[in-house]
């Protein structure tokens, strides 16, 4: 593992100096089913090529983001902030 | 072993037996010779340029190790660090390739593999048991139990190669070092298709980083010199190629030195290619105090000119010191200045067997004929070759230069993901479909390379002794009995048999096993492939891998303080913090004087390692009651609550007390090694919400410390005007206040059970705050208390630590924290999962316990009922003021009950104890709130 990751605040780090967050999910509303809680919590779409993931930028400027990643090749097509996020 | 120089160097003189050679020492003149290092604590004279395999064969050593299997002897074969035949122990570092390794004055170089030495082998006797080590014979024997109890032994000690030193203060000895770089053009390979290809780039503006795995750039040219056309490598240098430089090797090295947009990196192998365009070099010695450096290059472009090797020809005992590829021996010829024989014969069809014998006989060498493969019965000798068999009969030697079939060095290719197959039409291995950014030229490609002669072993020969893996003592023999047996595919006939996986990674016998493979199989090499090339693609040492020996440390504002009073240190995550005040042989004594100060007088304790944020902004309630399993948003100015982290799965992530000091700003501490994670945690949650919150972590900014015992009070308010009146500072309050006029954050809260104030302040000020309250204390006989003291106090109250007492399963609702979780509030996170382990049957449940005699298990120690594991304990101490064994544990739910009797075994004696439901100490929190 030794791809890039472009990050907004910083331009293009190695993915070392970054902490991976997951799939960006989206969190069920307060008294949804268990189902949909367990799902949230355990289960992962693991997509092949273009996934959108968070990532925190531990050795630089310590912000969370969010990367578009080929989970094929590891490139990271798109990077941005989440206030910035469309 | 004698670290002594030899008295007189032993010119010319042809020495044998026990004296370790067979071959002639070439004299090294007394003009020449410029440093000596020790062979297995002899002294050998070598010129600068030597490296420790030319030296030792100028002085007429030609058996340089033994074996993996066999111990057999091997002698030099490549010369080029692309065989194992000559790995030795160098300054205590194992399987150096002797080859690659210049030499440095009083170096120590010992053989490896062989016992008593590498002439006389004992272990060579396992040539003899061949017929009990059949390819994959550890599937198939030593398969009884009992069997293999016998054999064990036996075969650790006969596996590996090389000898690790054991010794922990040997690592300061190999330092390593690690080091990022950026370049736009990385080109691998410094021949002249590489010098090329980096000049050229240089030319367009690029910054250049040119790496070589020799000392010196220029490839073939250095040893063909400006004669061409005079090796196997012929063929990519027969006409320069289109736009090639004309130029001599001198000119195109000084071209390249004084271009200001590259950089040479020399004795630097590079091992990979890794996603993201990134090289990793080992650059060997890059200076004097450093014996590996791995660089990390990070790339826009990568030009792989790794060339070609040349790679031995199957014939019966090709693996006998004296059989030496073309390349090998031209090398030794042409960099080192030594002659390889007397009298040689060399083995090849091509132009190129033609050329090398000229090349030898103008050194003098007498080649007395050139044989084509196939006409090669065997290499005639014991320990050294004396003679080849041919079908014709035998040619008197020793020397057999062997030229073989070229081969592309194109692991980095297929590491890149670039397609490296067999061409039919040529009858070579070549590269294609490189992706983007990295390309290919010169001999690595396969375009200039002579077609492969393939296999032609004489039907004459054993099998058993024609050797395909040199590395791991593979015969052809093995090989068609591996793929008789069924391992038909090149990849499991490589499981089975191991060629390819020495420490050659390959080099030497991956195409002949391709080869082998598709001919026994009836298929053609182009359907028999190849291996998947991984890295490294050259050995290097692990401890490179590792990098330099850094611990980061980090100290308290306190540190001096504490070393000065004289404590046990304790590594908490990379904190240093006081165990307890006193020597190493009196810990008892010193943690039982400490617990009685704080619980009968007072105590004070360095907080300073413990995470500290500040979350300031209009939302930062909303928040913390998102992320904290308890509600904070209510909490009012001046107090502190205790609050517990939980991820969605209601899993305990850490705690800490939360303090609100102004209506818009908390102050927050979290566990020592937490704090960062803790920080990342908030800030995921305030990510993208739009929340006004933020949050800084001040825990290196902000010292702090405990005071607690009966006589807290006493002594904190000679020191601060605040009154500390239980009506004016309650339990669970904050206040800030000036402390020994320092401004500080005062909250009354109470770890380890007693009246105390934990007090936060700038760190700058660490010592003097420190001192006055030691002076401030005096009266009391006020001591400082170290971490063990504070465990053992805190465990009579049954404060859960987290990561100690709970683990990544652990819930509030089994952990006995049932009343942290909120779970009224609308929503936090972990809020679904906590209700579920509400509503279900606990598994198991964290409980107190007293031991029913004066035994004290260890930590973790198992838990039994009924002959099966039921639990494990988390903390165990003495309680002084119980007289008893207590702590906490894990049990499964039907145990939890207070008085329930649990079982153990401590030193294989069952050991019984009690399940306590209450606190051990105080447990209606008087002496808390006093």
């Amino acid at each position: 593992m030794s791809f890039l990751i472009p990050c907004p605040n910083c331009g293009k780090r190695s993915a070392y100096e970054f902490r991976f967050g997951g799939e960006v999910k989206t969190r069920p509303e307060a008294g949804s089913s268990n189902e949909e809680w367990l799902g949230y919590s355990y289960a992962a779409a693991n997509r092949n090529h273009s996934q959108k993931e968070w990532w925190f930028h531990t050795y630089g400027c310590r912000q969370w983001l969010f990367a578009v990643r080929d989970t094929m090749t590891n490139e990271v097509t798109e990077t941005s902030l989440p206030e910035e996020a469309p | 072993m004698s670290r002594k120089m030899d008295s007189a160097p032993r010119h010319g003189v042809s020495f044998r037996g026990n004296d370790g050679s067979s071959g002639t020492a070439t004299p090294v003149s007394n003009e020449q010779a410029r440093v000596a290092f020790y062979f297995n604590g002899r002294s050998i004279e070598a010129l600068p340029q030597d490296t420790v395999a030319s030296a030792l064969y100028r002085s007429g050593r030609r058996t340089f190790s033994r074996s993996f299997k066999y111990h057999r002897p091997r002698g030099l074969l490549c010369v080029s660090g692309r065989c194992p035949n000559c790995l030795m122990n160098v300054d205590g570092t194992p399987n150096v390739r002797a080859c690659m390794q210049p030499v440095q004055d009083g170096m120590q170089v010992i053989h490896q593999n062989a016992s008593p030495s590498l002439e006389t082998d004992f272990m060579a006797i396992a040539e003899k048991f061949s017929w009990a080590m059949p390819v994959g014979f550890y599937y198939k024997t030593f398969t009884h139990p009992w069997m293999w109890h016998l054999a064990e032994p036996f075969i650790r000690r006969a596996a590996g190669l090389g000898k690790i030193d054991n010794d922990p203060n040997a690592v300061t000895d190999h330092p390593y070092e690690h080091v990022f770089l950026y370049t736009t053009t990385a080109v691998v390979g410094g021949g002249p298709y590489g010098i090329r290809a980096a000049l050229e780039a240089a030319e367009q503006g690029e910054q250049v980083v040119l790496i070589d795995d020799q000392p010196a750039l220029g490839g073939y040219l250095r040893y063909t010199g400006s004669v061409k056309n005079t090796s196997g490598t012929a063929s990519h240098s027969d006409t320069p190629a289109e736009g090639e430089p004309t130029e001599g090797l001198d000119a195109l090295v000084k071209r390249v030195n004084e271009h200001p947009n590259i950089t040479v990196f020399t004795n630097a192998t590079c091992f990979g290619l890794y996603e993201g365009r990134l090289l990793g070099i080992a650059h060997k010695n890059p200076d004097s105090s450093v014996a590996q450096r791995v660089t990390q290059l990070r790339t826009e472009r990568i030009v792989v000119a790794t060339g070609a090797y040349e790679v031995p020809v199957l014939f019966e005992n090709n693996d006998l010191p004296g059989v030496m590829l073309s390349t090998g021996a031209l090398r030794l010829l042409g960099l080192h200045g030594v002659t390889p024989g007397e009298r040689a014969v060399v083995v090849g069809s091509t132009e190129a067997a033609t050329s090398a014998a000229n090349e030898l006989e103008s050194a003098g060498v007498e080649v007395t004929g050139v044989v084509p493969p196939d006409q090669v019965v065997k290499a005639v000798g014991r320990k050294h070759v004396t003679a080849l068999q041919t079908a014709e009969g035998q040619l008197a030697c020793d020397l057999v230069v062997v030229c073989g079939d070229w081969v592309p060095d194109a692991g980095l290719v297929a590491q890149a993901g670039g397609t490296v197959a067999w061409n039919e039409k040529r009858s070579v291995f070549a590269t294609s479909d490189l992706p983007e950014g990295v390309s290919a030229v010169g001999a690595v490609t396969g375009e200039s390379l002579p077609p492969a002669v393939g296999l032609s072993t004489s039907s004459a020969a054993n099998s058993k002794k024609v050797f395909v893996c040199p590395c791991e003592d593979v015969s052809l023999h093995d090989l068609k009995t591996a793929i008789t047996e069924g391992f038909d595919h090149i990849e499991t006939l490589k499981r089975y048999t191991t060629t390819t996986m020495g420490p050659c990674q390959g080099k030497m016998c991956q195409q002949a096993a391709i080869s082998i493979c598709a001919e026994q199989t009836g298929q053609t090499i182009q359907e028999t492939g190849r291996t998947t090339s991984r890295p490294p693609t050259s050995p290097i040492p692990l401890g490179a891998l590792a990098g330099p020996h850094l611990h980061p440390v980090k100290r308290t504002p306190m540190h001096a303080k504490h070393d000065e009073i004289g404590c046990v240190w304790m590594d908490m995550g990379e904190w240093k913090r006081p165990l307890y005040y006193g020597t190493p042989d009196s810990k008892r004594e010193s943690v039982e004087q400490e617990y009685w100060a704080v619980r009968q007088r007072v105590g004070l304790i360095d907080l300073s390692t413990l995470g500290k944020l500040d979350v300031v902004g209009s939302d930062a309630g909303k928040l913390l009651d998102k992320v904290y399993t308890n509600r904070f948003s209510d909490l009012r100015v001046g107090r502190a609550r205790y609050g517990v982290i939980c991820d969605e799965a209601g899993i305990i992530l850490d705690d800490g007390t939360v303090s609100r000091v102004a209506e818009d700003r908390y102050f927050i501490t979290t566990t020592t090694g937490n704090i960062e994670f803790v920080q990342e945690w908030l800030e995921w949650w305030l990510a993208g919400t739009g929340m006004c919150v933020h949050i800084t972590n001040v825990t290196g900014g902000m010292a702090a410390v405990n005071v607690a015992g009966p006589k807290a009070r006493d002594t904190l308010a000679k020191l601060t005007d605040r009154d500390l009146s239980n009506k004016r500072f309650g339990y669970m309050r904050c206040r800030q206040a000036e402390v020994a006029g320092v401004p500080s954050l005062m909250l009354r809260i109470g770890f380890v059970g007693e009246t105390g104030w934990e007090i936060h302040f700038p760190a700058e000020y660490g010592e003097h705050v420190w001192d006055a309250i030691l002076e401030a204390g005096a009266e009391f006989d006020i001591r400082p208390f170290g971490v063990e003291t504070q465990r053992v106090l805190r465990l009579e109250k049954k404060h859960v630590i987290v990561s100690v007492d709970t683990d990544a399963t652990s819930n509030p609702i089994e952990s006995d924290l049932a009343w942290v979780a909120k779970l009224d509030k609308d929503d936090f996170i972990g809020k679904a999962a906590i209700s579920r382990a509400k509503d279900r049957a606990p598994r198991e449940k964290l409980v107190g316990f007293t031991m029913d005699e004066d035994v004290l298990p260890p930590d973790g120690c198992v838990i039994i009922a009924d002959g099966q594991p039921a639990g494990r304990i988390t903390s165990v101490r003495f309680s002084p003021v119980n007289e008893r064994i207590i702590g906490l544990a894990w049990v499964s739910a039907g145990l939890a009950v207070a008085g329930q009797t649990i079982e153990m075994r401590v030193d294989g004696r069952p050991v019984t104890a009690k399940i306590a439901d209450e606190p051990f100490y105080d447990p209606a929190q008087a002496r808390l709130r006093q």
